[in-house]
């Protein structure tokens, strides 16, 4: 069954030449040389005010990545990057660390405003109404929980602009600041933590990333914390022939939750332009993480011309026992993806989830997914992913579920659908399932017949056209990625899935 | 995809590659077939595939494939009696046709070995691809084997066996057979044997027309060290039938590849599939399923049982091209995994390029249902019993959706062969 026009619409209005956020911020920056040496990461590391220890972590890092090969595995198709004619390094001139939103460069607030970023310590987030809150009856917050509030770190190509509420969040105990100011202020714990969930050697890109990093967030939660805020982390790419290169920690000690959204977008360019970010997060005993991302990078014209490369390594370590870890995601922009958040389980008892709705149109190509490694005992995984691919896109799902000799009792149930609009794209399913142990359950499926007989008749005998009442039904799954979003991104996803996945292919 | 220069050959590779230098002379065809030869064993040459090699991802077999025997001219096989009673038995033993076999009414039989003498067979000596290792092994050393023409509209009234029947040492033989139009058939491909055998065997098929086919592959070399690369293609036509069965109850290392294009509107292939794995041996069903047309149907169901220290591969790949809408394809792989020591690896991949499709897949790995286990006992029925009959249901769920009385009495018969040996 081919997708219908109320899905088609709904698609094109997130099409490639419909995006919002392709203008340019006019700013003077500081920039390193072109070109990739152990200079430019001292240079890097210099200007950072790294102790030593970082700076030759770096360049071990350096040093194995030249002896390493692009991957090509993926299924995706561009011409060869050349690692020389890229600056790694573009910061704002004007912000030599602000203390206060005042000092920061009055360009960067508008850019920030423009693209609906509240850097102001404010408490309603545009797209979220502010809850009818009159005499205390509010429905809202019946559960008696203060107003949502979400802390930003603003990062503008290389640097961390600003990043708000820290002095409140300081006081619940919870670090959150850009990874630079973390090597200097907590070199302790980024030496304990970082490269421990992807190490220096992982693969070519995380590689790269560990030589030549410039910025990123920085998140420890201490025993048993609950966080009070949702963090968040919005990054931005202005600079030209820049590539960014983040580096993201997280760490939920004992019994901590948190939070965390991501979001991204650059300006229209005709050039292609690298992302190459690694996101590291360690839950130990009882801790839980969400890491949730609206990925908006600029996918590259209708003709399929600049765009960003986002090749990014994402992965999370249930450390301890008991603890969870959820990456929900919302794929739309960047030319080219291969992005694959995984859940290492090595913890007994420890859950690892996976949500992500990808929308591939123009010449995008989308190859993600996820790894979920099942170590510890009694663990447990969810993986659900919706792939949408129109126009001349490639939208590829693969992922990789495995059971270790001693996972005793692993538990894995997936489920990935895609819908094709239009007979120019292409969607493929890559599953890897490996079973070492005989106590494993291993469910996967992707196909669309899972809709009964029986839900179909229930809803159209009460008068729902069959189509909408397909619809309802597949709606109704779709919620189960968009329920795991945390409010704010909610709201943006919502935008991109009133989609129906009637037509769907595995 | 193995183009890496391979700086040293394994002891396998190196057996073969002597191997070919001495059989060289020996080998039917000149001309034409030899420079087949000669291009399929620098192929080998270059290095068995490896795991990073896509298709082979889950069997190394550079790293499994450890010996290879040497060609045993002095080994006796004897013909084995046939899986479905009444078939028309046509054996390969070591490696080598008979020049006097059974007659088929409407069946042309020709000996593989004449056609590579003659020369007519080199066109269809080709490896798939640079990946396809069993099509290159089998190019190079290829002696025998049949080829079955059945003419157009012919309905046969008995089964045809296809026996390789090998007592150690290798054999590489070919299977063609083309199915006329409108024609109908019921083929065993039976591959059997003692000792520490490497056997390699290639079937091309072409399904005419209108024509159905059923072919059933019955795989039980010994678990000890036997190491069988089977490969089974086939193009199917418009309205045409293909029913594909597999089953592999033994061997140390197996890999059977099933390569299937549906080049014709309006045919379909099924395919089932049991995989018995016992032992510490090696099993891959590998299928590359090619939907080039509209309107084709398919659907595959493989059921696995693991054992022992047994470690099984299931890839299952299914591309619908851009021009084929309305493609119906479903593909399920269930695994019963019922020992900690054992493993099974399994990777459904859709490829699809077409929006107006229904495809889909499935796969679980689980062990023995403690429900249905709760029920058989509670029925005073002892628990060694009681899982046997579940294993036995799980996998006869399959044979018995071939719905032919004989042949389902038959196949289950070979199971029932299989769990007693295997407990």
């Amino acid at each position: 069954m081919p997708a219908v026009q109320e899905t088609i619409e709904r698609v094109r209005k997130i099409d490639v030449d419909q995006y919002k956020y392709g203008f340019e911020t006019k700013i003077e920056m500081d920039k390193a040389p072109k070109g990739l040496s152990e200079d430019i990461i001292r240079f890097i590391s210099a200007k950072k005010n790294e102790p030593d220890w970082m700076l030759e972590w770096r360049l071990g890092a350096y040093r194995r990545w030249l002896t390493l090969d692009e991957p090509t595995w993926a299924r995706v198709d561009y011409p060869k990057i050349d690692f020389q004619d890229i600056h790694y390094y573009a910061a704002p001139k004007s912000t030599p660390g602000p203390t206060s939103l005042d000092e920061v460069d009055p360009e960067l607030l508008k850019t920030y405003a423009k693209l609906g970023i509240p850097l102001k310590e404010q408490e309603i987030l545009a797209g979220v109404q502010k809850p009818a809150n009159d005499d205390g009856l509010d429905e809202a917050n019946d559960n008696g929980a203060a107003p949502r509030r979400v802390a930003v770190d603003a990062v503008f190509d290389s640097v961390s602009v600003v990043t708000t509420f820290k002095e409140e969040l300081a006081k619940a105990g919870v670090i959150f600041c850009s990874i630079s100011e973390a090597i200097r202020e907590h070199p302790e714990l980024v030496k304990k933590y970082l490269g421990t969930v992807v190490p220096t050697t992982d693969n070519f890109y995380a590689t790269l990333n560990s030589a030549v990093f410039t910025d990123g967030s920085f998140v420890f939660v201490p025993k048993g914390v609950r966080c009070p805020m949702e963090l968040s982390t919005y990054f931005r790419i202005n600079e030209k022939n820049t590539g960014q290169f983040e580096r993201t920690l997280i760490i939920a000690e004992e019994g901590a939750y948190v939070s965390y959204l991501e979001g991204c977008t650059a300006p229209q360019r005709d050039e292609n332009q690298l992302h190459a970010a690694v996101v590291e997060l360690i839950a130990l005993d009882d801790a839980e993480i969400k890491y949730s991302t609206v990925q908006n990078w600029y996918p590259g014209d209708a003709q399929g011309k600049g765009g960003i490369y986002n090749f990014v390594t994402k992965r999370g370590d249930c450390r301890g026992d008991r603890s969870k870890i959820s990456w929900t995601q919302v794929e739309t922009g960047s030319a080219i993806t291969w992005k694959y958040p995984s859940c290492i389980l090595r913890g007994d008892d420890s859950q690892g989830e996976f949500y992500s709705i990808a929308v591939s149109n123009g010449y995008q190509q989308v190859d993600s997914g996820t790894k979920m490694i099942h170590l510890g005992k009694n663990t447990r995984s969810r993986i659900i992913s919706k792939g949408i691919a129109a126009g001349f896109s490639q939208n590829t799902y693969r992922g990789q579920v495995s059971a270790h000799r001693k996972a005793t009792n692993a538990r894995n149930f997936t489920n990935c659908d895609s819908l094709l609009i239009g007979d120019q794209c292409g969607a493929h399913t890559v599953p890897y399932m490996e079973a070492k142990n005989a106590t494993a359950k291993f469910e996967h499926e992707a196909t669309t017949s899972k809709i009964s007989e029986d839900q179909k008749f229930y809803v159209m005998q009460r008068g729902v056209p069959e189509e909408e009442a397909i619809a309802l039904i597949v709606n109704g799954f779709v919620k189960e990625v968009i329920q795991e979003l945390p409010m704010e991104f909610a709201v943006e996803a919502q935008k991109l899935i009133g989609i129906s996945l009637e037509g769907s292919v595995g | 995809m193995n183009i890496h220069a391979v700086p040293q050959l394994t002891p396998a590779e190196t057996a073969l590659v002597d191997a070919f230098g001495e059989r060289l002379s020996l080998l039917p065809g000149d001309g034409a077939v030899m420079v087949k030869r000669d291009d399929a064993i620098e192929q080998v040459k270059t290095g068995l595939p490896t795991k990073r090699v896509e298709s082979w991802h889950y069997t190394d077999l550079r790293r499994l494939l450890t010996s290879v025997p040497a060609f045993d001219e002095t080994a006796k096989a004897e013909a084995v009696a046939p899986v479905l009673e009444g078939s028309a038995v046509f054996s390969v033993l070591n490696g080598r046709s008979s020049e006097k076999t059974a007659k088929v009414e409407g069946v042309t039989v020709t000996r593989v070995a004449d056609k590579l003498t003659d020369g007519s067979f080199a066109p269809a000596l080709e490896p798939r691809g640079s990946d396809d290792a069993v099509g290159a092994l089998n190019t190079a050393f290829v002696a025998d084997g049949y080829f079955l023409d059945i003419a157009e509209g012919v309905e046969l009234s008995q089964p045809i066996e296809l026996q390789n029947v090998q007592a150690g040492g290798q054999t590489h033989v070919r299977l063609p057979v083309r199915v006329g139009n409108g024609a109908k058939a019921v083929i065993v491909e039976r591959q059997t044997g003692t000792g520490d055998a490497f056997v390699s065997s290639v079937a091309n098929v072409t399904v005419g027309d209108g024509a159905e086919l059923t072919w059933l592959i019955v795989q039980e070399q010994p678990d000890a060290a036997a190491t069988h690369l089977g490969q089974f293609n086939a193009w199917i036509g418009k309205d045409a039938k293909l029913v594909v069965f597999v089953m592999n109850a033994g061997g140390k290392l197996v890999r059977q590849e099933i390569n299937v294009a549906a080049k014709g509107e309006g045919s379909t292939f099924t395919l089932r599939g049991i995989n018995l794995l016992a032992g510490d041996t090696h099993t891959d069903v590998t299928m590359v399923l090619d939907h080039a047309v509209p309107h084709t149907e398919s659907t595959e169901v493989i059921r696995n049982v693991v054992t022992g220290k047994a470690r099984g591969v299931f890839q299952g790949r299914i591309n619908v091209h851009q021009y084929a809408q309305k493609t119906d394809a479903k593909m399920a792989c269930n695994t019963l995994l019922l020992s900690d020591d054992g493993e099974f690896s399994t990777k459904p991949e859709l490829e699809i390029f077409a929006d107006d499709v229904q495809c889909g897949h499935g796969a679980t790995v689980t062990e023995i249902d403690r429900n249905h286990l709760f029920y058989l006992m509670a029925r005073g029925i002892e628990e060694k019993t009681a899982r046997g009959l579940l294993v036995k249901a799980f996998v006869a769920e399959v044979i018995e959706e071939l719905e032919d009385e004989a042949i389902v009495d038959a196949l289950e018969g070979r199971l029932d062969k299989w769990f007693a040996e295997h407990g």
